[in-house]
């Protein structure tokens, strides 16, 4: 039996009435890679937060090789020994990797800062560990993978022993992830230890040791992870012996609402998005898996007006909308349920009727001539809110009080409300309880049914298998794969959105 | 090369000090991710406090001082406001301009009774400095020389931020704070402390240049004397990308409008004309050096 | 880890009280500090601006300054700041003061236009050219990227300047010592209502109504409040942030070249070099907006109490030693008192 590095007991902690992390013990010996899984919202980043001196628990305690801890912050973690690679990276952009990598630990020379002191260590840290990177570079220049080693630098260089990664490979592409495993094996080697956070099972597979399953805030499983399944811990991860499933026949596409021919975003040898095709039918729910930051994002700005391609042709209800703005896009069919509902999809400190309103607000019957008829704006609202089940007082509350999954039922009830033959979902579920998901991939697959053409775009690769009829696979700007959706499963859009198309079909 | 006489090369020099001083503050301050736009008020209340202490004791030196411990009093609304209280910045930067606005033109009133122009020969004014080496070399001679020891300090502090802030240990931080504190809070940095801390030097820094501005010629407060410098203080920040040595160059070419301007004024063109010349030419080099992307049309 | 406050789009209530409270307090230390009777000093601004006698003056001082704060509060309200008004309000005054000598002259003789159109006209005018002349501020932010907080207020420097140069030349007044233009045609001067009050009042209350109605009746309304709130939403809701700006700013300087007409058609009758921009409405009015978080009756309550305590200040200054500008110290105190509070305003 190896030493244990790090165990927690009875870690509880609330946020109101929800129970974020009830009563959780973990155990995790020296040098190991430990895998913490679970869904969203099943408390991993609060276990995380609290691991890290973030939030302080309300009940239970840390000990740290052996020895009680209680971290007031972040820095108290850091002097212990902690260190994490945060999945939304903390990095000056405009600073090298050898500033942000000593930043707050400076090497000095009199009052100045030690230049070639701290480039040499730095340089000196990223070949112990094989973290290929340029300590002068700076890091608004590197690629994503790059900076995340520059993460793992800035705690090593704080000589972290535990080293906390929180979805480590959703932004990195597959060679990007082989290199991240090369470094874990050697941190691995030097006897540090690795929580490794993330939901998905081949990563866990391959690279750790032993995992911990969480589920609405509690333990439901430890093993090791070469006496387990995939198909264990997904029962583990979701009380059930299948995913998520939707019910739902099978689609009878119509015909094409969206048209898109050789769209280009970007300039250059290589654009985010290269000359891409597709066509969405009325009644069909087409998937598009892929990593993230692999055009997703732009594609989804292109086809809804928020930005001008630069080439290609964009058809829609038979209408070109390829250089048309939100509002002619709208006007010409298209709903979209943007991917951060609070900062794009939503005011939070407007009232619902306001927030249910916006994107239609020039249209009968909320508009007479200029005036905005009053008495229809707070009738549409009251019916969105019983028809979707918004939990709120009544339409005059600001939406800014509300639940995630409240608040994108606001968003989805504005976007489906109207009818519009497109719909784009970018991350429908992202964040919400697993009632909301539920809820409102029901309501997706009824649009589907009504005969809207519904394009998904979801970094779950189980919602993406549970509602698509097809599959779109982009990879590099490209869509690498276009698959029925009887024809996909969880391996092989795995090997698909690594890029990896011979080994796929 | 008679297009600017020497004499207006060394008035030039004198009168971009005050705006020089003001830029560094503000770069600094936006360094640290505070948008100060409350110069044309710290430099006001520099300048009165400077004339005040200078009136009393008979000692520039004191006014000096008296002005340094002014704007930093002063500063203190802005250090706090926008950390502690989380206020709006450009808010709290509009009332503290009316503020200093109102308070100057009041006290002026209360406590030397009189209103719009204060000048005195108990107030004495700051030192030229002769340096007989330079003096006689022709143009540098008028540059570098009789000039008052704020305008000397002003180039030497330029140099000094500059090396503080791209050379040291606290300048990393500060850089780090302005661009992400989140990230620079994760790292064990006090952010509002930073932040306090550079607003109130970035005050001390406006002080020196509205004690320039009343005593660095002749001895002399009048109500919103700072007319406008403040802001162009803020112009020169914003074209030098937050950078104290591009904000200097920024300062500069305001400088040679500022002279342009006297120098058209000299030729018969009226002053309602020319001075609006340093305005215009600013507004220009925004135009030049700002330049919208085509692209996301959501920022 | 929490994101930013919110920015409350009102105030909760007792703060603005307090805030006052706070204002008065320490406008009461300051004189008592410099050898006033405070207590005597409030007495006075009470009196001299509410009692009933004096309401005529606080009235006339409330119209300049309560549109202004409409002007101010207007592009408040979508989140932006216009710090121009005082090179929009030269203009307009000094369109309206022209227009109404010139055109008579440049027109033929057979076309004599009556007076009420001839102020109509410069109204307009002054109107039109107020308002291009802050869009062309937000052109610079839409076009160039330049804040428009910086733009406007810069842009501001060549309107005084150039409106000063034609007054004190070209277009002087020969016949009197002072930079001022030749004065008003008297058909073509706003109305007398009693006093000093003239129908410029009228204008400006129609004007507030007006405000008022495109706030809480219209789409355009709608619009601009809820980019106040969160531009990405209204961008991403199908309204062009580029357009709405320029239209916003448009309506924000005619509103200013509305108050510039009416100072000078309904009281100087003329343009002075100086004379619009000393009493400093533009800064009063642009506080008061921002008292109200650009909401706007609450800008115009805001307004009509600044101009109250304005009005009153002459009053303390005739009655006491104590100068009026304490005034103006009482409304940076309150002001930046709520700006810690609650963050009033935005980032324009």
């Amino acid at each position: 039996m190896q030493m244990v590095e790090l165990e927690t007991a009875g870690i509880v902690k609330r946020f109101g009435t929800l129970v974020a992390n009830d009563g959780i013990d973990l155990s995790v010996a020296r040098g190991e890679v430990h895998a913490v899984m679970g869904e969203n919202g099943a408390g991993k980043s609060t276990l995380m937060s609290i691991l890290y001196g973030m939030q302080a628990p309300d009940e239970g305690s840390i000990l740290l090789r052996g020895q009680e801890v209680r971290f007031r912050s972040a820095v108290d973690a850091i002097d212990h020994g902690m260190g994490m690679v945060h999945q939304a990276f903390k990095l000056f952009n405009s600073l090298t990797v050898w500033e942000n990598v000593v930043y707050g630990r400076e090497p000095r020379r009199g009052p100045a800062l030690d230049r070639r002191a701290a480039i040499a260590q730095v340089g000196a840290l990223a070949e112990r560990f094989r973290l290929s990177v340029d300590p002068t570079a700076r890091v608004g220049d590197l690629s994503v993978g790059v900076r995340q080693r520059v993460e793992i630098l800035k705690a090593l260089y704080r000589d972290a022993r535990i080293l906390i990664l929180d979805e480590p490979t959703a932004v990195l592409t597959p060679q990007e992830r082989d290199g991240l495993f090369d470094v874990i094996r050697t941190l691995k080697a030097d006897q540090r230890t690795i929580l490794f956070v993330t939901h998905k099972l081949h990563e866990v597979m391959a690279i750790t040791d032993s995992v911990t399953v969480l589920r609405q805030g509690r333990v439901t499983e430890r093993m090791a992870t070469r006496d387990t399944t995939p198909a264990e811990i997904i029962r583990a991860m979701t009380g059930r012996v299948v995913n998520l499933t939707v019910d739902r026949k099978p689609a009878t596409p119509g015909a094409a609402v969206l048209d898109v021919q050789g769209l280009t975003v970007g300039t250059g040898a290589k654009p985010v998005v290269d000359k891409l095709s597709f066509r969405l039918h009325a009644g069909e729910i087409v998937g598009i898996a892929g990593v993230a930051g692999n055009g997703q994002t732009e594609l989804i700005e292109a086809l809804t007006g928020l930005r001008r391609p630069d080439g290609g042709r964009v058809t829609l209800s038979g209408r070109d909308v390829t250089e048309a703005d939100v509002e002619a896009h709208r006007a010409a069919g298209l709903a979209y349920v943007p991917e951060d509902r609070a900062v794009t999809g939503t005011a939070r400190a407007a009232s619902a009727a306001d927030n249910l309103l916006m994107g239609y607000q020039r249209k009968a019957p909320f508009t007479e001539g200029l005036r905005l008829n009053a008495k229809a704006v707070a009738e549409h609202a009251r019916r969105l809110i019983g028809r979707f089940g918004v939990k709120i007082a009544d339409e005059t509350v600001l939406v800014g009080t509300l639940s995630g999954g409240n608040l994108q039922k606001v968003v989805i009830a504005r976007e489906l409300t109207h009818q519009a033959p497109l719909l784009i979902a970018e991350q429908p579920t992202r964040g919400v309880d697993v009632g909301a998901i539920e809820f409102i991939h029901a309501e997706l697959v009824a649009e589907r049914d009504r005969g809207r053409a519904i394009l998904l775009v979801s970094a779950e690769l189980s919602e993406i298998l549970a509602l698509s009829d097809r599959i779109l696979v982009m990879y590099e700007g490209r869509i690498l794969a276009d698959l029925p959706a009887g024809a996909a499963d969880e391996d092989r859009l795995g090997l698909l959105m690594a890029g990896r198309t011979g080994q796929a079909a | 090369m008679d297009f600017i006489s020497a004499f207006m090369v060394n008035s030039t020099v004198q009168a971009i000090t005050p705006i020089l001083l003001a830029a560094l503050a503000g770069s600094l301050c936006a360094r640290v991710g505070v948008f100060n736009i409350a110069m044309e008020g710290q430099l006001l209340i520099g300048a009165f406090c400077a004339v005040a202490g200078s009136h009393y004791t008979g000692s520039a030196a004191v006014g000096v001082a008296a002005a340094l411990v002014g704007t930093v009093v002063f500063s203190l609304i802005l250090a706090y406001g926008a950390t502690v209280f989380r206020g709006d910045a450009v808010v709290i930067c509009i009332g503290m301009n009316l503020l200093a606005s109102g308070l100057t033109a009041y006290l002026l009133r209360q406590l030397f009774g009189v209103s719009g122009v204060f000048s005195d020969p108990n107030i004495a004014e700051l030192a030229k400095i002769r340096i007989a080496s330079i003096q006689s070399i022709p143009w540098l001679g008028w540059i570098v020389s009789r000039q008052t020891v704020l305008t000397y300090l002003s180039w030497a502090l330029t140099a000094l931020v500059a090396y503080v802030l791209y050379r040291t240990p606290m300048g990393l931080r500060l850089r780090g704070v302005g661009e992400d504190p989140e990230a620079a809070g994760t790292m064990g940095i006090d952010v509002r402390r930073y932040r306090v801390v550079t607003v109130l030097a970035a005050g001390a820094l406006t002080g020196l240049g509205g004690a320039q501005l009343s005593l660095g010629t002749v001895g002399i407060f009048s109500e919103d004397m700072s007319a406008g410098r403040g802001w162009i203080a803020v112009v020169a920040v914003m074209l030098g990308r937050d950078n104290p040595l591009l904000a200097a160059l920024a300062c500069v070419l305001f400088g040679i409008a500022d002279a342009l301007s006297v120098k058209l004024q000299a030729q018969g063109l009226p002053n309602q004309l020319t001075d609006i010349v340093p305005y215009v030419v600013t507004l220009a080099a925004l135009v030049i050096s700002y330049r919208r992307k085509r692209g996301t049309r959501l920022a | 880890m929490t994101p930013r406050p919110s920015r409350l789009p009102a105030l909760s209530l007792p703060a603005v009280p307090l805030a006052i409270l706070i204002g008065v307090v320490l406008g009461g230390l300051l004189v008592l500090v410099s050898g006033g009777n405070p207590l005597d000093a409030y007495w006075r601004i009470l009196v001299g601006s509410l009692a009933p006698a004096n309401w005529p003056d606080t009235l006339n001082w409330a119209v300049p300054l309560v549109g202004m704060t409409i002007a101010a509060a207007i592009p408040l309200r979508g989140g932006m700041v216009n710090l121009g008004g005082d090179g929009q309000l030269a203009i307009g005054g000094f369109v309206a003061a022209v227009l109404p000598v010139m055109l008579p002259q440049i027109l033929p003789e057979a076309i004599a236009l009556p007076g009420p159109v001839l102020a109509a006209l410069a109204i307009l005018a002054a109107m039109l050219a107020s308002g291009l002349y802050a869009a062309l501020a937000a052109l610079g932010e839409v076009r160039f990227g330049i804040p428009m907080l910086i733009s406007s207020l810069l842009l501001s420097y060549p309107a005084i300047g150039v409106t000063s140069y034609f007054v004190g030349f070209p277009l002087r007044d020969t016949t009197t010592g002072l930079s001022q233009t030749a004065m008003i045609p008297e058909g073509a001067r706003l109305m007398t209502i009693s006093g000093p009050l003239n129908i410029g009042l009228l204008m400006i209350v129609a004007v507030a109504a007006l405000v008022l109605y495109v706030d809480r009746r219209t789409v355009g309304g709608y619009e601009l409040r809820m980019r106040g709130l969160n531009p990405r939403f209204t961008a991403y809701g199908g309204v062009k942030p580029g357009p709405q700006m320029l239209r916003t700013l448009f309506a924000s300087g005619a509103i200013a070249g509305l108050v510039g007409a009416i100072i000078v058609l309904g009281s100087l009758y003329r343009f002075q070099d100086g004379a619009l921009l000393s009493p400093g409405y533009t800064w009063s009015g642009l506080m008061a907006a921002l008292l109200a978080g650009g909401e706007p009756l609450g800008a115009i309550t805001a307004g009509l109490f600044f101009a109250a305590l304005q009005t009153g200040g002459f009053a303390m200054q005739r009655e006491t030693e104590i100068p009026r500008v304490l005034t103006m110290i009482l409304q940076a105190i309150i002001i930046l008192f709520l700006a810690m509070r609650h963050g009033v305003g935005r980032r324009g």
